[in-house]
């Protein structure tokens, strides 16, 4: 028996039905596997698969959540923001995130900055003004194996009132 | 991952229905646990459907409720961490909350999830991709990997059991042989003998005629020898019959009810033991000049001592067990008789009897049993010079090392079987061997060739190509092929039956089946009422140990009957522990053996291991069970703020609830945690440590979450549990009656932490947990 999904995704909604037939969404598929093979949103990474590293992150109704180990079936009806819906679609502006990022080059191979985004996003969501400690907190389920944390850091810095970014 | 249905659940309710519709179907609360465990395919069990919990409405909250706070099981850990209501007494809960994994886990966890959620151990999560997943006890595999592997993130206070371990699931008795080897490590012998007397009242003698396939189960076969159980319950064994007048007691008080025992096998003197310890009357009928059926008749000198027998009677004897030797029933008194004569009967009368076969010259043979019995009579005449034994299971090889001690010149044994189906012990196959006895496999009897004086000259044998039918049932098959063995003496060891003549004609239509055997039901109860069976008679020619099982079995039911139900004795429930240096000796110790050309047929063969060796034995008993650590930090704060968790259907102190190793073991079917209350512990300063490599993601290498209620420097009371020490949260109620009414100090946190810790028995590489505890303990102070 197939029932209806209906996923908003980056301000877009998608149509889907869920069983096991071609072109349907099985139970067990995952956000991330939904994102970047039906949909096509290659931005958030699959790595370590388990919710550990925080390179699958996405906004889930403003927070982030690990979409490796997130149900597509579970998400019926969420509001879901990938690095890809991060920026103005028209204008094709992006969010003060990914240009502080940019200006201070806080990452390497890039592989975890999605990731990464979205977290610093989440954090921004419930709190505007953070400090360096909680900004560490928040970012602690990311891992990078380039060591960008400290450009990291120094980017998400410059973008909070009284930064540079103001 | 694999397939599986899914069900998102708008109430409790239709979760429990979702739930118990399907074989197996897996709860889902955040799902940040559970995702890894199919992901991975850790369990052997997937589940056919995931039920969703996340979307029952009114399932997330926090309330006060005045004197305690409500928290709703799919609450997320992040709304735990921040809420208002979580400061003051239950800044402990915000901690632990705030201590799991990573924000990005959080904003999914749940409370719910997290106290239900399954263990971390890396030999139980090892991923099935990897070259398949370890099925580790915890799994209904076999041992603990820990125990012998990599320990360092293991329990530092023991284990617990999970499940029956192989070696008692081998024992048809069911003798928990870990809990004994235990008590032997800690040389507390007494100890170890109630335990084994739990199931087994005569381990002097199983310990020497048990065929012991609790060694081929035990795990130690994966590193070396298995355990020498026998030899170690030898020494025990061997220690009761010496302190016999501690151990055979007579009863402190009677119930006036009487309790016959027809025939003294192992399943009679058991049976007698256990009805007699409960304080009823007991009498055995015993058709010998001495009660112990094969044990005394059957096993030969050298393998069994009749004195050992003869000095386990003496104390049933003085527990106030009466013995009616040289009593038949059926001769010297009916059945009738003996059921009047008392409340309950138990029949255990064995398989004695020879069968007969419809071969020419069966007359001619002797019938192994018989043989052994009457071994006396033979020492004083000549056996034959060629003796041909015909049968391969454990009698036959008794019958033919016999033979050999009584002097044959050859010995010759043929059985159906070929080598691997022979149902004697490998043991026993190889010392006949050993001894000289020369195993012909594959054939069956034809006839006996003999003169007309009736001297026998050989045996006319046929090819056995098969020994069972497509059933497995018994149903040789022959080739035309024949051979002839010399011979001037055949001795048939080819199985004993039962013999009901004795039950009389009345009873014996009521109680015999169709396979000759007395009928017997779950609790040895057979159609006539009050009258029970056990031993060989009810289930053809066993092992001694079977009959033990029946004994306790029968003695339980008939003492049921006589209104007197015996409860069951509870297992001790501190954490399993065992040596850490000892449990990789791979060698066994063994009893010493006489060697082949000293061996006699009236002196036993081996010699006992002394207390110490066997103790040293005892040593390699892995006392297999779970030795992993819990992983919920939730589940710490919950025992030590005395929290009660909400399911659908109960309601447990979280003490009680986190006494299981994996909680959800306790709910039924369907069940579902749906809140917890914590006091309010207003007063108290409550907080959570946790120590781990890495400040994010990674689980408690040790946690302590702990309340104090303080007043000048004074500890006027304290709660305090541990996580990441055992594999359920541990209570420290030693440390907290140390702190109690005490000045805070490093050295009275010292004092704790050594209290505390007293009993911890850390494995080979996690001794530092013990460090981290006691810079928990000294840091929860906050000098």
């Amino acid at each position: 028996m197939s029932r209806d999904l209906t996923l908003h995704i980056n301000g877009d909604t998608y149509e889907f039905t869920i069983g096991r037939r071609l072109g349907q969404i099985p139970e067990s598929e995952t956000l991330l596997e939904t994102l970047r093979e039906r949909i096509g949103l290659t931005g958030s990474k699959m790595s370590c698969g388990q919710g550990a590293c925080g390179c699958c992150a996405v906004l889930m109704d403003g927070k982030a959540v690990a979409s490796c180990i997130t149900l597509t079936a579970e998400c019926q009806g969420k509001e879901i923001v990938t690095i890809e819906g991060l920026g103005n679609p028209e204008t094709g502006e992006l969010d003060p995130i990914q240009e502080a990022f940019l200006e201070h080059n806080a990452f390497q191979c890039g592989f975890c900055t999605p990731g990464i985004i979205i977290a610093v996003k989440s954090l921004l969501n419930a709190n505007p003004n953070p400090t360096e400690a909680e900004i560490k907190e928040a970012l602690s389920g990311n891992y990078c194996r380039c060591i960008s944390h400290f450009q990291v850091i120094e980017a998400v810095k410059s973008i909070l009132k009284g930064g540079e970014a103001g | 991952m694999k397939h599986f249905e899914h069900v998102t659940a708008q109430s409790y309710e239709a979760a429990a229905q979702a739930l118990t519709s399907y074989k197996h179907a897996q709860p889902m609360a955040g799902g940040t646990d559970l995702m890894g465990v199919l992901k991975e395919r850790i369990l052997p069990d997937y589940p056919e459907a995931v039920v969703n919990l996340k979307e029952i409405p009114d399932s997330s909250y926090i309330i006060d409720e005045g004197d305690h706070v409500a928290i709703g099981a799919m609450t997320k850990l992040c709304d735990l961490e921040q809420s208002p209501l979580l400061s003051g007494g239950l800044k402990a809960v915000a901690q632990a909350a705030h201590s799991v994994a990573s924000p990005i886990i959080r904003n999914t966890a749940t409370i719910g999830g997290n106290l239900c959620q399954d263990v971390r151990c890396w030999y139980y999560r090892y991923p099935n991709s990897v070259g398949g997943r370890l099925m580790c006890a915890r799994k209904g595999g076999q041992e603990c990997f820990a125990i012998q592997g990599r320990n360092q993130y293991h329990s530092v206070m023991g284990g617990m059991k999970a499940g029956k371990t192989p070696c008692t699931l081998e024992c048809p008795a069911g003798t928990d042989i870990p809990a004994y080897m235990e008590k032997i490590r800690e040389n507390d012998w007494d100890g170890a003998a109630q335990i084994i007397m739990r199931v087994n009242p005569m381990p002097m003698l199983t310990a020497r005629v048990c065929p012991h396939n609790c060694q081929s189960a035990c795990n130690q076969c994966q590193h070396g020898d298995p355990v020498s159980i026998h030899s170690v319950e030898r020494a025990l064994g061997d220690y009761i019959l010496e302190h016999r007048d501690k151990f055979y007691q007579a009863p402190a008080s009677l119930t006036g009810k009487k309790a016959g025992i027809v025939g003294g096998g192992p399943a009679g003197l058991t049976a007698a033991y256990f009805l007699r310890k409960a304080g009823h009357e007991v009498t055995i009928y015993e058709k010998m000049e001495e009660a112990g059926g094969v044990l005394m008749y059957g096993i030969p000198e050298y393998r069994l001592p009749k004195h050992y027998v003869r000095d386990l009677i003496k104390a049933l004897e003085s527990m106030g067990i009466l013995f009616k030797t040289n009593t038949e029933i059926g001769k010297d008194m009916t059945l009738d008789e003996v059921k009047s004569a008392n409340d309950t009967v138990f029949l255990d009368t064995g398989a004695w009897k020879q069968p007969i076969l419809g071969i020419d010259g069966e007359n001619l043979t002797q019938f192994g049993l018989n043989f052994l019995v009457e071994v006396k009579k033979f020492m004083s005449r000549q056996i034959g010079k060629e003796v041909l034994v015909c049968g391969g299971g454990n009698v036959a090889m008794d019958v033919a090392l016999t033979a050999v001690r009584l002097g044959a010149e050859k010995v010759k044994l043929v059985c159906l079987e070929q080598r691997e189906d022979m149902p004697a012990s490998a043991e026993e196959i190889a010392r006949a061997e050993e001894e000289g006895v020369e195993i012909v496999n594959g054939w069956g009897l034809k006839k006996v060739i003999a003169d007309e004086d009736g001297t026998i000259r050989g045996l006319e044998s046929m090819r056995c190509v098969s020994v069972f039918d497509d059933q497995g049932h018994f149903s040789p098959s022959y080739s035309h092929e024949t051979q002839v063995f010399s011979s001037d003496c055949i001795i048939l060891a080819t199985g004993q039956k039962v013999d009901t003549d004795f039950l009389g004609s009345r009873y014996k239509d009521q109680l015999k089946n169709a396979k000759g055997l007395i009928e017997v039901g779950e609790h040895k109860d057979t159609r006539a009422p009050g009258i029970y069976a056990g031993g060989d008679a009810a289930s053809g020619p066993s092992v001694a140990i079977k009959a033990i099982r029946d004994g306790g079995i029968a003695a339980r039911s008939m003492s049921s009957y006589m209104g007197f139900p015996i409860e069951a004795a509870k297992a001790e429930d501190s954490f399993l522990k065992f040596d850490e240096e000892k449990v990789s000796v791979k060698k066994a110790a063994v009893e010493t053996d006489t060697p082949v050309g000293e061996r006699c047929l009236d002196k036993e063969d081996s010699v006992s291991l002394t207390p110490d060796q066997a103790r040293d034995e005892a040593g390699r008993c892995m006392n297999c069970g779970c030795y992993s650590v819990n992983a919920s930090d939730m589940a710490n704060v919950m025992v030590a703020l005395g929290a009660t968790i909400k399911t659908t259907k109960h309601q447990f102190k979280a003490e009680e609830f986190f006494s299981s190793m994996h909680a959800v073991d306790l709910l039924e079917p369907g069940e579902l945690v749906t809140e917890v209350c914590i006091p309010k512990w207003e007063g108290y300063r409550t907080g959570y440590s946790k120590l781990r490599v890495r400040d994010s993601i990674d689980f408690a290498i040790t946690a302590l979450a702990y309340a104090y209620k303080e007043k000048d420097g004074r500890i006027e009371d304290v709660r305090l549990a541990a996580g990441g020490i055992a594999p359920i949260p541990v209570r420290l109620t030693q440390a907290e009656q140390v702190l109690k009414g005490q000045e805070k100090s490093r050295a009275l946190a010292v004092k704790a932490f050594e209290k505390a810790t007293e009993t911890a028995v850390p494995m080979k590489e996690n001794h530092y947990k013990l460090q981290e505890i006691k810079t928990q303990m000294i840091r929860s102070l906050e000098l």
